[in-house]
């Protein structure tokens, strides 16, 4: 055995807890995941089936925390999982699948199998079977401070050119704010409206907020790859940060994995409660409308539709915020069939969208997705997760769709009655 | 041996050492499970969800949100002879007389003939369910060894039950005794094959249920 | 007439015609054009600028700077080549001053000081950027034509 898949295997073995013991135990193969999957759904291929992508693991588990196959093992009557099966695997546990989550609302035993895909993540990458193009993310994420390598003069520029849009002063490393503001690279990159529009809602609301130098990055490419230990070091920047400035709240960005990174796994990985809260930005801004502090006015007449971030909505459970702001702001909200929790995947989260061999086959199965939207009879479709909105712009562009996507805190902004 | 001596044995050592093994079977497959650790959650969770792993552990034995429309075949069959399998063995007279001498307690039966039509509906839901098996293209990709073995398993004492209630084939000795050996053969095999999840099914919906209800969600 | 600072900025481009902004917000787009290689994206600003243009024209246009727009994001988790990304918000201008929303001129204008931006960013020299200025510039000299 190499050392790679010897450290893949040990992997294996230190995720495997009750919960999977009781998932392993309890599958009765009756392929009804498959059903719910986004990647199985359209393609129609059966080695899709969610609980198949698992097979090593559930072999490792067999094996090694099962009487039957310890003996099985010691009899040489057990197939042993090799470099060449994780291989095979790969494309498997990382392409087709965005961790999105549908499958473990659907198995009828209770099988969480996203939650299990996230921890064979971990024997996969330690075994160094993980997409290339997700190496590279995570290791820029380390070295850098960001999976796509923004460093904080990046993220002035960006400042800077916000505040002489907007007019309102960006406030950086401010002590005792209440909220830390985080981004995600992709908001940083794409999307400055996001900051723009922040701005001037907190301004109006009379938020006090603040950036930090060592902790603008709310993605978290650790959680993607399946990396624990990389997963951590990144969370702790923001700790430390939040920490260091006292702040009640941490605002975690328009960006479904980063929120759970932050808000759901990030105690976990530090290996203690927060001494501060963590909220979506769309918790935020619903707080703020609930309190009568989001004056908006107009309303924007064009059908829309929302699309539920995986992570935010299903995995999450921020629902109901986005439909309470868009009913401020929208005239024709139309929702797509299978909204809120059920709703299916863009198909680019759990790092698929940055993973170039999976490209084909998530435009493929972006015709869930598009199927979906046809039906409202939109052209526009509001989102709150920066990777969502490009993946869709993508997949829309591709299919020849004449739909815009907005981000919902954007959407808001342009709303605001400021200065009042 | 003739047939009255085979039910004796069949009812007598037969029976305790299936039991024994039944329950020390399912004993170590708890341990097996909980003998791993499960890492407290230090994240805040939702105080207000309307999730939670008891919810879960009930509710998800409905289909969710258009998937019943998917897999019609999978789920109506499934609770056929799931629901069938269950009155039989709990709401028929002799197995409520059988239940009394081991444990005490006994509770009201079922009219005979329903709890004969019941079967009839397993049985049939169970070979439905096996086409399904072998045609699904997931199904059978799926499938194994295990698989099929838990299916005849099953299927033996449902079939040996009703020959030996109608009289079919065998002297009634004879085939009674078969369906206890069957009935014994599945005890034996339950705890180390899929059909554990008779039992660890609670344990997973409930860890299911409070991850997501942690989280805010009902699942 | 002189504009000096973004209020009198978004003021003046409040007084355009539709077919007025999208002929500055072109300009504001093809001001920062050389950072961009994608012709489409250029052929589009070219388009947008004329004054005598059909609607055939226009959503020709228009489809050709949203492909350009989106074939030059940066995915999630990929290196950031902020030079491709300066590219792509000269797209993302030519696209928004093609566009019927509310202000096409204003948003074209803030998506090319972003391609500045941008392009400041990727040569490490300093985060100030003078398009501000250019832009009002351009914007008096549109005006009095």
């Amino acid at each position: 055995m190499s050392a790679t898949l010897e450290k893949g295997l040990n992997a294996f073995k230190e995720v495997i807890d009750t919960p999977i013991a009781s998932y392993f135990s309890s599958c009765v193969h009756c392929g009804l995941c498959a059903e719910a999957c986004l990647f199985y759904n359209e393609t129609g291929d059966p080695k899709y089936t969610p609980i198949h992508k698992l097979e090593p693991l559930r072999r490792v588990w067999k094996q090694e925390y099962t009487l039957l196959g310890k003996l099985g093992k010691m009899l040489g009557l057990s197939k042993p999982v090799t470099d060449e099966e994780l291989t095979e695997w790969e494309p498997l546990v990382y392409d087709s699948c965005s961790m999105c989550g549908r499958c473990s609302l659907v198995c009828p035993v209770g099988n969480d199998i996203t939650y299990m895909i996230r921890k064979m993540r971990e024997g996969m990458s330690a075994s160094g079977h993980a997409p290339e193009d997700m190496k590279g993310a995570t290791k820029r994420a380390i070295e850098i401070g960001s999976p796509m390598g923004i460093k904080w003069p990046a993220v002035q520029a960006q400042i800077k050119h916000v505040q002489a849009e907007t007019d309102i002063e960006v406030p950086v490393d401010k002590q005792g704010a209440d909220y830390l503001v985080l981004m995600s690279s992709m908001e940083i990159i794409n999307f400055p409206e996001y900051l723009s529009a922040i701005s001037r809602i907190f301004k109006q609301a009379g938020v006090s907020w603040t950036l930090a130098p060592d902790a603008f990055e709310a993605t978290n490419s650790g959680i993607q790859i399946g990396a624990s230990d990389l997963a951590r070091e990144i969370v702790s920047r923001i700790v430390v940060a939040a920490e260091r400035l006292k702040v009640k709240c941490v605002i975690s960005p328009e960006c479904g994995h980063a929120f759970t990174a932050i808000r759901w796994e990030g105690p976990n990985l530090m290996g203690k409660p927060f001494g501060f809260e963590v909220k979506h930005i769309l918790e935020v801004l619903d707080e703020l409308h609930a309190a009568g502090k989001l004056k908006t006015r107009g309303k924007d007449k064009r059908p829309l539709t929302y699309h539920d971030p995986c992570q935010i909505a299903r995995r999450g459970g921020v629902v109901e915020q986005p439909r309470r702001l868009l009913g401020e702001v929208a005239e024709d909200f139309r929702e797509m069939p299978d909204a809120g929790v059920m709703n299916w995947c863009c198909g680019g989260g759990g790092g698929v969208s940055a993973n170039s061999r999976a490209e084909p086959l998530r435009l493929e199965v972006f015709k869930v997705k598009k199927r979906q939207i046809e039906s409202t009879g939109v052209h526009t479709l509001i989102t709150a997760c920066a990777n969502c909105r490009i993946v869709m712009e993508e997949g829309l562009e591709h299919y020849h769709m004449k739909v815009e996507v907005l981000g919902l805190t954007e959407l808001l902004a342009e709303y605001l009655v400021e200065g009042e | 041996m003739n047939h009255l001596d085979l039910l004796t044995f069949a009812r007598g050592s037969a029976l305790n050492w299936a039991l024994i093994i039944f329950v020390a079977g399912t004993v170590l497959r708890f341990f097996e499970i909980f003998g791993l650790s499960r890492k407290t959650d230090l994240a805040r969770p939702r105080t207000d969800s309307p999730g939670s792993g008891w919810r879960t552990m009930l509710t998800r034995s409905i289909p969710p949100q258009g998937m019943l429309k998917r897999e019609p075949v999978t789920y109506i069959a499934g609770y056929v002879f799931h629901l069938g399998l269950f009155l039989a063995i709990f709401f028929f007279a002799p197995h409520i007389e059988f239940f009394r001498s081991i444990t005490g307690l006994s509770w009201f039966a079922l009219p005979s003939a329903l709890v004969d039509a019941s079967v009839v509906a397993a049985i049939v839901a169970l070979a439905v369910l096996l086409a399904h098996r072998l045609n699904n293209p997931v199904k059978r990709m799926l499938s194994g060894f295990g698989d099929y073995l838990a299916w005849t398993v099953t299927l033996l004492p449902l079939l040996t039950g009703y020959m030996a209630y109608h009289h079919l084939m065998f002297e009634y000795t004879l085939m009674l005794s078969l369906h206890i050996f069957s009935v014994e053969l599945l005890l034996v095999l339950l705890p180390f094959t899929k059909l554990f999840h008779t039992f660890s099914v609670f344990v997973s919906r409930w860890y299911n249920g409070d991850f997501f209800g942690r989280k805010g969600v009902a699942s | 007439m002189t504009i000096t600072n973004d209020s009198e900025f978004k003021a003046a481009i409040a007084k355009l015609t539709k077919a007025g902004q999208r002929q500055v917000g072109a300009r504001f787009a093809e001001s920062v054009l050389a950072l961009c290689k994608d012709a489409r994206v250029k052929h589009a600003i070219a388009t947008a600028m004329r004054a005598d243009i059909t609607e055939e024209e226009l959503a020709a246009a228009l489809d050709s700077a949203k492909k350009a727009s989106v074939d030059s994001f940066t995915l999630c988790g990929k290196e950031c080549d902020w030079n491709s990304q300066a590219g792509h918000f000269v797209a993302e201008a030519a696209l928004a001053c093609l566009k019927s929303g509310t202000t096409p001129a204003w948003d074209a204008a803030m998506h090319a000081r972003m391609a500045r931006t941008s392009e400041s960013i990727a040569t490490g020299v300093g985060t100030d950027n003078a398009e501000a200025a250019v832009q009002y510039r351009i914007l008096a000299e549109f005006m009095k034509d």
